[in-house]
């Protein structure tokens, strides 16, 4: 399928002709690099999609080519894979970035030539407002990190809490809201200490946490630097503290870790708490991939759904299929799809349930205590 | 307020951490100033080498099936021969070259392995399965209240210390370490004297390349993470080390590893976890800049 | 003097039509790919300006800067800050830029430009990476990882620049500027100072020119023109983040000198039009994960070119500046004094 959207790509740019017998969507995100694992439910679900709307009879008649372009969750290559994307009079709407460095990279071009975007994933705060021509389906992280301290604090009783974030947006923006809340809830913030995306050592940090004693740690970030830090707090004899983070942890690397017992996470998306119209998307997932999605997967099936539901109202114009999404503004006109009901506000940002799943014995379960 | 207890054992367990990473500094560092003591050339490549060895150490143990000690001493031979190899294809050619045009190459050669390694095990962090590990690993082998070492800790310490009077025996007591030393002091009339310096050079790379992968093997194992770009930085901090040390001496890397280990732990502990990696750079500026010797080097004239 | 050289005037020609296809490129009709082709191009020539900054040092001193992209993103970090916050004009801004530039290659090279070589090249190394790492960290000044997003567009006589067309002219004259700067210093005396240096130290050195004075003023230079290609950059690319100022841009900028020529500007221009659309063919022709270890290309050609023709692709011998100093050094050994 990439090879095809490569071909395509290259033709169009040799030839210079539009193209006219499919519509090309194009999907962007990380699927190559260290978090790759997070582009590839994106992918998975993209394909899926594409290949239920062309057994259906396509839009109007014509197929949809799912295009993959890899960002690398680097935001230079985000930017120049906008260049390319907004330059092509065939894309009328994009599925991307997943990393939020990337989206604020690619934002500015996407909103110089008017072509409207749908992140599955970016959570930045600041997405929505900076363009009118950002959507994006899942929440942000201010209201991830309000979840997390209102769960911390209501569901499990903690009290004394440390932070170990990442320096990157992302882990910023959800550190500095749940510190926010977690104070007005009387939460105890008892240590904050950073790290660098290529840290490997994180044991400094962890023995300082390990004097304070906290009832747990929050970590903020990704999968890949969570599953180290976890292990090494269990080899630091860290003991009688939990672990919890949201969603950049809600991946494989966490769940196949035995140190990560007992680690819960915000989610988007629970399979078993999710209603009816997802049973069928799950069960297709399953089929064809062989695991269950996430949420990467639940929100780009979603997100895909919509543009597609654009173009069939009001055909391939940027501007029109912007303005279609934009309407997508109330309970009763949003999109229902497996993640329940969309809809964006005014600065194009949704606001969506929060779940809560844990680890226990290798596998994702959803927690008992959750916060509706 | 924590109280004197709890303050002195934070200091404690940091200092143990800072020793097992200034160990393995001190393995890395020794390959460097081995390496700049017989052809004054700075090889960039040598990080490249520790990410090697960890990875092969972790793709004997995963796709062979490898034990794990089995794994670990089978990577030093191999690490040693990709050293001389290195040597032979990249350095060996330039050896009368413009010094420029020698660190030019030890540069596009420390790019092209990190490449290289990218392009064969993929950029994903490895870790080694825990169930492959020896599970004794993860116990604690001494504690004093709060304070815990652990089995790999003590592992890591041992091994390294082994190297180093090893690595003393040879240079001192052998006859190849007494041509080193020779050919570090003076290359023409180590030749001149019948010492075939081409092999005391590739014998050289051959001791700090396995030095370095067995700190890779060592390093993969104590953080559970092996990738690609996972030498530039360990490269750059052990070279520092051998600068603190002085470069060219084999005690002076040793010890400047011990201390620079320290210092990061103990800075990333107790100021900033941020600049972690910058204690690194400015030790290393600041010794060349005011004590270019090292603590133990000795001065570096300019000959007319 | 000579008589007309049939293999010098072809040479003058296919560079005049390639300076023409060059300048006129925006016109010709490329159906929707120009944009993209265009944003390649500009990308090459600010590359160009780069690497012929860098080749200052190296080329024309003898030293090895690795720490070059510290001076790209301080002047990248410079013009974003002063835009973001001061709102000024770009023209007001590079000049600016410049002089932060310099400023920080005096300081930097004041107490390291006496070191051998080696030692050299790692200091400059180490305080690059300080540099990314302070871009990093300081949130209050650079938002740190969160990067600097909407950067505003430079705008030219009241018009804001949005056309890719229009930033390539501008990076072109940009160009122009940059080329006649060095240019004319390969002439100049301080250019003949520096090929002194960089052929023998000891012996320019015995000749009266002061070393230090002179390595920091090429250090100085080097990284003002560094400087004004990151502040190009920020304005360029609206969006900057520290990990866009790491050590392979430093690596990469010195594979274009020492893939085109060390020391010969003709070389660096052409290393550099040549290596960077290079890298946006490998995006197209190899799958992902083997373009992601694009870079492997770029070590391979310095390990490739110190091996087969260290001098590049356009050596400085044949530059003219090279051939001034042969001639006075065959005016050295006719008048007895020994040729270095």
């Amino acid at each position: 399928m990439k090879k095809l959207g490569l071909f395509l790509v290259m033709w169009m740019m040799f030839i210079g002709s539009a193209s006219a017998e499919v519509i090309k969507i194009p999907v962007a995100g990380a699927f190559t690099g260290p978090l790759a694992s997070f582009g590839e439910g994106i992918k998975n679900a993209a394909l899926l999609k594409a290949e239920e709307i062309n057994a259906a009879g396509g839009i109007h008649g014509k197929k949809v080519v799912i295009v993959l372009e890899d960002d690398l969750c680097d935001p230079r290559e985000a930017a120049t894979i906008a260049t390319k994307l907004a330059n092509d009079p065939d894309i009328s709407i994009v599925i991307g970035h997943l990393c939020s460095s990337s989206s604020l990279a690619a934002l500015p071009i996407y909103k110089g030539a008017r072509i409207p975007a749908i992140s599955p994933a970016s959570t930045n705060v600041n997405l929505g407002k900076m363009s009118p021509y950002y959507f994006r389906d899942v929440y942000r992280d201010d209201f991830q990190g309000l979840f997390l301290a209102k769960y911390a604090k209501e569901a499990r009783g903690l009290k004394k809490v440390a932070i170990f974030y990442e320096m990157n947006d992302y882990s910023m923006g959800l550190m500095l809201a749940f510190e926010e809340k977690a104070k007005k809830l009387g939460i105890r913030i008892i240590g904050k200490e950073a790290y660098t995306a290529d840290t490997t050592d994180f044991k400094p940090q962890l023995t300082k946490f390990k004097m304070m004693k906290p009832d747990a740690i929050f970590i903020p970030g990704y999968a890949p630097q969570g599953t180290l830090i976890v292990s090494q707090a269990k080899d630091l004899g860290i003991k009688n503290t939990i672990f919890f983070g949201a969603d950049g942890l809600d991946d494989d690397l966490m769940v196949k870790n035995p140190d990560a017992e007992g680690l819960f996470v915000t989610t988007p998306f629970l399979p078993d708490k999710a209603g009816p119209r997802a049973a069928g998307f799950i069960k297709a997932y399953r089929e064809k991939y062989g695991k269950d999605p996430n949420w990467f997967a639940a929100n780009t099936y979603d997100a895909l759904g919509m543009a597609v539901a654009a173009i069939e109202a009001v055909g391939q114009d940027r501007d029109k299929i912007r303005n279609y999404l934009a309407s997508i503004n109330s309970k009763e006109t949003a999109y229902k799809g497996v993640t329940g009901s969309t809809y964006f506000d005014e600065n194009g940002d949704c606001l969506k349930d929060a779940f809560v799943k844990e680890i226990r014995e290798g596998k994702w379960v959803s927690s008992e205590k959750q916060l509706q | 307020m924590e109280n004197l207890l709890e303050q002195s054992s934070l200091f404690l367990q940091q200092l143990v951490n800072g020793i097992t990473l200034g160990g393995v500094y001190a393995l890395i560092a020794v390959g460097y100033t081995m390496v700049y003591g017989v052809i004054q050339l700075i090889n960039f490549a040598h990080g490249e080498i520790y990410m090697l060895g960890a990875f092969l150490a972790y793709s004997m143990v995963t796709f062979l099936g490898l034990p794990f000690f089995l794994a670990f001493a089978l990577t030093i031979p191999v690490c040693a021969i990709i050293g001389i190899i290195l040597d032979f294809i990249a350095y060996r050619p330039l050896r009368n070259a413009p010094r420029l045009a020698a660190l030019i190459t030890a540069i596009g050669m420390s790019i092209f392995l990190q490449n290289l390694a990218l392009m064969i095990w993929g950029s994903q962090i490895k870790s080694y399965p825990r169930n492959i590990l020896p599970k004794v690993f993860s116990e604690p082998a001494l504690i004093f209240g709060e304070v815990s070492i652990s089995w790999l800790q003590v592992f890591i310490l041992s091994v390294t210390i082994f190297c180093m009077i090893f690595l003393h025996l040879v240079i001192h007591k052998t006859r190849i370490g007494a041509a080193m030393r020779a050919v570090s002091q003076d290359k023409t009339t180590a030749a001149l004297m019948g010492i075939s310096v081409n092999r005391v050079i590739s014998f050289t790379f051959a001791i700090g390349s396995a030095m370095g992968g067995l700190a890779g093997v060592l390093v993969g194992l104590y953080y559970n993470a092996i990738f690609p770009t996972m030498g530039y930085v360990a490269g750059v901090k052990a070279f520092a080390a051998a600068v603190l040390g002085g470069i060219g001496s084999v005690p002076g890397a040793i010890l400047g590893g011990g201390v620079l280990g320290i210092a990061e732990v103990m800075g990333a502990g107790y100021i900033s976890s941020e600049y972690r990696d910058g204690i690194s750079y400015a030790v290393m500026i600041g010794v060349i800049l005011f004590k270019p010797s090292g603590l133990i080097g000795r001065k570096i004239g300019e000959k007319v | 003097m000579t008589a007309l050289n049939p293999a010098k005037l072809r040479n003058h020609t296919l560079i005049s039509c390639l300076i023409l296809f060059i300048v006129l490129l925006p016109w010709i009709p490329l159906g929707h790919s120009s944009n993209y082709l265009l944003r390649i191009l500009t990308t090459a020539i600010l590359y160009m300006i780069l690497a012929l900054g860098l080749n200052i040092v190296p080329g024309f001193t003898g030293l090895l800067d690795l720490g070059y992209v510290g001076f790209y993103g301080i002047g990248a970090y410079t013009s974003a800050l002063l835009t973001i916050h001061y709102d000024l004009s770009l023209w007001v801004i590079l000049p600016l830029a410049a002089l932060n530039g310099a400023l920080w290659g005096v300081l930097l090279g004041l107490p390291t430009l006496r070191l051998t070589g080696d030692y050299f090249a790692i200091v400059t190394f180490g305080f690059s990476e300080l540099v990314v790492l302070v871009l990093r960290n300081e949130l209050w000044l650079t938002r740190g990882p969160m990067g600097l997003p909407g950067i505003p567009a430079p705008s030219i006589f009241g018009h804001t620049l949005v056309h890719e067309w229009e930033f390539y002219y501008l990076i072109l004259f940009l160009l122009l500027i940059v080329l006649f700067a060095v240019t004319r210093l390969e002439d100049s005396r301080l250019g003949r100072a520096w090929f002194a240096i960089r052929e023998d130290e000891i012996a320019a050195q015995c000749c009266g020119i002061n070393l230090i004075r002179y390595k920091v003023t090429a250090f100085a230079i080097s990284a003002s023109i560094g400087a004004m290609g990151g502040a190009f950059y920020a304005r360029w690319f609206l969006f900057i983040h520290p990990d866009m100022f790491k050590f392979w841009e430093s690596i990469l900028i010195l594979c274009l000198i020492v893939f085109g020529g060390m020391g010969s500007i003709a070389g660096t221009m052409l290393g550099a039009l040549i290596l960077i659309p290079l890298s946006e063919i490998l995006r197209i022709v190899l799958p992902q994960e083997l373009f992601n270890a694009r870079y492997l290309v770029y070590g391979f050609i310095l390990v490739l070119m110190m091996r087969l023709r260290p001098e590049g692709l356009i050596p400085f011998e044949r530059s003219r500046a090279a051939k001034a100093l042969k001639t006075k050094k065959r005016i050295g050994s006719a008048t007895g004094k020994e040729a270095v």
